[in-house]
């Protein structure tokens, strides 16, 4: 199929909003599913969101949103994976317990982690490690995300190096774990429980308990939650109640069978040739959105045009994010924000185009990383089974008139 | 016209301070969870399936995994019953896998 063809069909699935109405003829990535409207009903704390379960919540913030570097915490996506969550938290009387492999178990409440620790401030993303799998096909397992299982917030709480400070930990301990308030239904099942390997603790890892200026909603871990700048957000544990050191890795569901990615050089596989061995996915990747325009909207031709969007990896800084219109042969650079808010959270970029001719216009993003990593294109991204790391060149398609 | 100004203000200063005591308010009552609906399509083994999956979670979280082959639908339930404890006995698994390849299915059988 010729590239042109290529994004045509692309642009007339990523026009169709029922999930799962995916088409193509080939097993082959596409953009993923984009402007799929946003629900009737607004959950606590939150503005109407693209909304793909109530039990467990599962909501999805809408392209626009990303024409800003901040996400407001009433737009912030939403993800969790018991059903039993928590409606009711008095800070008052909560608390972190750490145990296991520590001198002395603490409990940790919220007014000590903001009193009796150095606070800390960190913009940093936070995306799921399924962002955007409807792109892949044949369609993997998991929620088939649009866009938008990603957000940015400034984040402030303390250090996990000095929360661990607090109880000693023993010579023999090596992994760490986490595990908030949410609950299976039945008390046999495995609760959401997630762990880091001690030697990847770094500075930058911390117990938030403000999101942009404000507690935590609810929905995003209200009161505490665990911050891993750089990282997928699967182990950024929300309303964090347990800690424990082991010495030994801990066998747990969430990090043994999901969130992994082939252990090879592409991370991909094939349905019919699996990798033997996986890994976690860790590590995001570069990628970029665009925020502004969105799809199937109507501009005017020989006015002005600016283009918005974020771009972002796992830590090493965003070098450049390019602008196409002719279907990604030629790029121009956008302009990029002064980077202050560092190199874990959005990038904004700008790009203002003057559209010459009447009809359809293609406006595709792509960001390079400070390493040289860039987007692939959405058809060239390889497929895995868990839908994991989507990264493709972002496209967008409005309609010019004259 | 002077009295519809004065109400609008005294409106205003209320919802400017009921916002200011919103989040303190929140957090004392909690949270009120909606309950969305996800219809499910009609078919052979609908009540029991959804009996089956909804004790755990939402409709919502079957149908957007997406139309998916009859193995997949397998794999899950039997994810469900040996992961989540799911209260689903061996006789009606097949039940419940074909009620989701019939009506979530993609057509394919692996």
């Amino acid at each position: 199929m010729l590239r042109r063809d290529f994004f045509k069909q692309a642009a007339l699935i990523a026009g169709s909003a029922a999930v799962g109405s995916t088409t193509v003829d080939a097993d082959t990535t596409t953009h993923p599913v984009d402007n799929r409207k946003v629900a009737d009903i607004a959950f606590p704390q939150k503005r109407p969101l693209i909304t793909y379960s109530d039990r467990p919540p599962l909501l999805e913030t809408p392209r626009e949103v990303f024409a800003n570097p901040i996400t407001p915490n009433d737009l912030f996506f939403v993800r969790w994976h018991m059903p039993m969550i928590p409606t009711y938290i008095n800070p008052h009387y909560f608390s972190i317990k750490i145990d296991g492999e520590v001198e002395k178990p603490v409990k940790i409440t919220v007014d000590s982690l903001k009193d009796d620790f150095e606070p800390v401030e960190i913009t940093s993303v936070l995306q799921c490690g399924g962002n955007s799998r409807s792109a892949f096909h044949p369609t993997p397992g998991g929620i088939q995300w649009g866009p938008g299982a990603m957000g940015c917030a400034k984040w402030k709480g303390a250090r996990l190096k000095d929360v661990l400070a607090k109880a000693g930990l023993k010579k023999g301990a090596a992994w760490i774990k986490f595990h908030g308030l949410e609950k299976p239904v039945y008390t046999k099942t495995d609760g959401f429980v997630r762990a880091l390997e001690l030697d990847k603790l770094h500075d930058k890892i911390i117990i938030a308990y403000e999101m942009n200026g404000e507690a935590l909603p609810y929905l995003n871990g209200f009161p505490v939650r665990l911050i891993l700048p750089g990282f997928y957000s699967d182990s950024w544990v929300k309303m964090l109640s347990n800690i424990t050191v082991t010495g030994t890795k801990p066998k747990l569901h969430f990090m043994d069978h999901a969130y992994r990615v082939p252990d090879n050089e592409c991370e991909c596989e094939t349905p019919d040739n699996l990798a033997a061995k996986t890994k976690p996915i860790e590590e995001m990747n570069v990628n970029s959105l665009i925020g502004y325009p969105t799809s199937g909207i109507q501009v005017k031709q020989g006015a002005k045009l600016i283009v918005r969007g974020v771009a972002f990896d796992g830590g090493h800084g965003i070098a450049k994010v390019e602008i196409s219109t002719d279907g990604g042969t030629s790029w121009q650079k956008a302009t990029l924000d002064d980077g202050t808010q560092g190199s874990y959270a959005y990038r904004s970029f700008r790009h203002t185009l003057m559209p010459k001719q009447a009809g359809t216009l293609s406006i595709m993003a792509r960001a390079t990383n400070t390493k040289g990593e860039t987007q692939p294109f959405a058809e060239e991204v390889k497929w895995n089974r868990g839908g994991y790391k989507y990264n493709g060149i972002d496209e967008v398609t409005v309609e010019v008139i004259s | 016209m002077r009295k519809q100004m004065v109400t609008a203000v005294i409106a205003a200063v209320l919802i400017t301070s009921l916002g200011a005591e919103e989040n303190k308010a929140e957090i004392q009552k909690g949270i009120k969870m909606p309950y969305m609906a996800f219809p499910m399509k009609q078919g052979k083994g609908m009540y029991s399936t959804k009996g089956k999956c909804n004790m755990c979670h939402s409709w919502g979280y079957v149908l957007n995994q997406g139309p998916q082959s009859k193995a997949f639908w397998r794999k899950k339930v039997i994810k469900m019953i040996d992961v989540f404890q799911a209260p689903i006995k061996n006789e009606d698994i097949d039940e419940v896998v074909e009620y989701l390849y019939k009506n979530y299915g993609n057509g394919k059988e692996n």
